[in-house]
């Protein structure tokens, strides 16, 4: 009773954690959008809060600098179980154009944490980021919880 | 007692943190550490024709990413002693104008969510879309454009997609005037605004403040003026105040829109024929370009040889405005509460603010790279 009340609760209340591990700002700024009326991503029970230690989806944004290689485990580790990770964009898919000589990312973020999802684009479309967060979120969190 | 907000913060579009130093609920001094999303742009450039380096320009900051691209593309003109044509001029200083309209009402609406307004906040978004609308019905994309080549832009506009342009920036102005409104008369969001973060006009100028931060504070410039586009064609005035507090910075924001949108309209009307993009031959040399981004200055430096560049540096406004936020605005302020929506009413760009010192210690060398 209690674990299938669970599995309904968290399919309706999906806490978002947004991490920029070194991007341009531009997949931010489309999450950001996602809060506007016209989206509304709050009518899904998704809350975008930015704190890891209530989190059920990490979206990663961005190349892995120098500065985050530790971090992000940190802030992976962090967030409670079940939890998904979805990488949101080129950059943490392969580092986009950032990847190259001279550069000074770590890309890609698989290497660091395991990912869940993928959303490529540069920057993805808002109705794109919201597409994949319903798609993989409401049923791997539901699935995982029962596991534990 | 230390407090350290970040990097990870409900008030931040990015990672920073900002050490802040209080006693009771009082801040007292500010101190920021940077670091965490260098990416080596300027590095990764070297070596590379202009083909594949202005996509990286474009990814310096992705709020306002068009003029980056306008300022590579203007300053390689530059170094081959010619300029777009004027069809092109023009439909860059639209975009330019439609770019600042969407980076400004951001920057508002992160300033209302740090004072926890969410009905602000919402409005603010709300206005926002059709705008984004507008840019990728010019452009095609939202946010990372593509839309700048050397020598002009890529595609033509047309004649319907202007109308259509023109259509959403009447309906912004509408509904705009109401939504200043309640900023500039609503006691409640006026008490937590005014005399909050205050800076003067002389320490905007010791910390070399630019764009709206430093108009807010009295400096009266704004590079557009000194544009080729805007100085030859256009009616420009620069918007400035000089209280020099949170709601000044607002405000100055919220004035700037209704000049932008003004801007539009002339561009609409005026906009002359012909070709968007010419054949540029790329010469070798040293070129210098400045442009008004909507945060302020922004300028590129460019050494070519032959078709490669050489070296580059970029220099933005963040990091000038991040630093005069730092060490002027967050001094003595009442609450914790306001030290973030002073920090938020600063418009940081964290991106393009990120800086690594190279030393070499044999040659005794130091480079300063993006």
């Amino acid at each position: 009773m209690l674990d299938a009340l669970k599995s309904v609760l968290r399919k309706t209340s999906i806490h978002v954690c947004l991490v920029n591990t070194g991007g341009c700002n531009g997949c931010d700024i489309e999450v950001l959008a996602l809060l506007s009326p016209r989206y509304d991503l709050e009518q899904y029970g998704i809350y975008v809060h930015q704190n890891p230690r209530e989190a059920d989806v990490i979206l990663v944004t961005g190349a892995v600098t120098e500065q985050w290689r530790d971090k992000l485990q940190r802030i992976h580790r962090k967030a409670p179980e079940p939890k998904i990770v979805v990488a949101l964009g080129n950059c943490p898919i392969s580092g986009d154009v950032f990847n190259q000589e001279g550069g000074s990312v770590y890309a890609p973020v698989s290497d660091f944490i395991p990912v869940d999802a993928e959303v490529p684009g540069c920057p993805p479309r808002p109705s794109e980021i919201l597409e994949a967060i319903l798609a993989v979120a409401p049923g791997a969190i539901a699935e995982r919880g029962r596991k534990k | 007692m230390i407090l350290p907000l970040g990097p990870m913060h409900p008030g931040y579009k990015e990672p920073i943190r900002l050490k802040v130093k209080t006693r009771g609920e009082r801040v007292l001094k500010a101190e920021i550490e940077y670091g965490y999303v260098h990416r080596g742009i300027e590095r990764v450039m070297r070596n590379k024709t202009w083909q594949k380096a202005i996509y990286l320009s474009e990814r310096v900051c992705g709020i306002c990413s068009y003029i980056h691209t306008q300022t590579f593309a203007e300053a390689f003109e530059r170094i081959s002693d010619t300029e777009a044509p004027p069809r092109a001029q023009f439909l860059r200083a639209l975009t330019n104008e439609l770019d600042r309209i969407q980076s400004h009402l951001i920057a508002n609406s992160t300033y209302f969510k740090a004072l926890d307004h969410e009905t602000m906040f919402m409005y603010m978004l709300a206005l926002r879309e059709p705008v984004m609308d507008a840019i990728e019905l010019l452009t095609g994309n939202r946010v990372n454009m593509g839309w700048n080549v050397v020598g002009g832009v890529r595609m033509d506009a047309d004649k319907s997609h202007l109308s259509r342009i023109r259509k959403i920036i009447l309906d912004l102005e509408r509904e705009f005037d109401r939504y200043v409104e309640m900023f500039e008369h609503g006691p409640l969001i006026g008490l937590r605004s005014r005399d909050v973060g205050y800076m003067s006009l002389e320490e905007a100028e010791k910390a070399r403040a630019v764009g709206p931060i430093g108009r807010a504070s009295g400096i009266r410039y704004d590079f557009r003026e000194d544009h080729p586009t805007y100085r030859d064609h256009l009616d420009f005035r620069t918007v400035w105040r000089d209280e020099g507090d949170n709601f000044a910075r607002v405000m100055n924001r919220f004035d700037e829109i209704r000049v932008s949108a003004d801007l539009i309209k002339q561009i609409i009307d005026n906009i002359p024929e012909g070709p968007v993009r010419k054949k540029v031959d790329i010469g070798s040399g040293y070129g210098e370009w400045r442009n008004e981004a909507p945060r302020g200055e922004v300028a590129y430096m460019i050494e070519t040889n032959g078709n490669l560049i050489k070296n580059i540096s970029i220099r933005t406004p963040s990091i000038m405005n991040i630093d005069a936020c730092a060490r002027y605005m967050l001094r003595d302020v009442a609450t914790v509460a306001d030290a973030v929506a002073t920090y938020a009413s600063a418009d940081p760009c964290i991106a393009c603010a990120e800086r690594v010192m190279v030393i070499d210690e044999e040659k005794g060398e130091r480079e300063i790279l993006l």
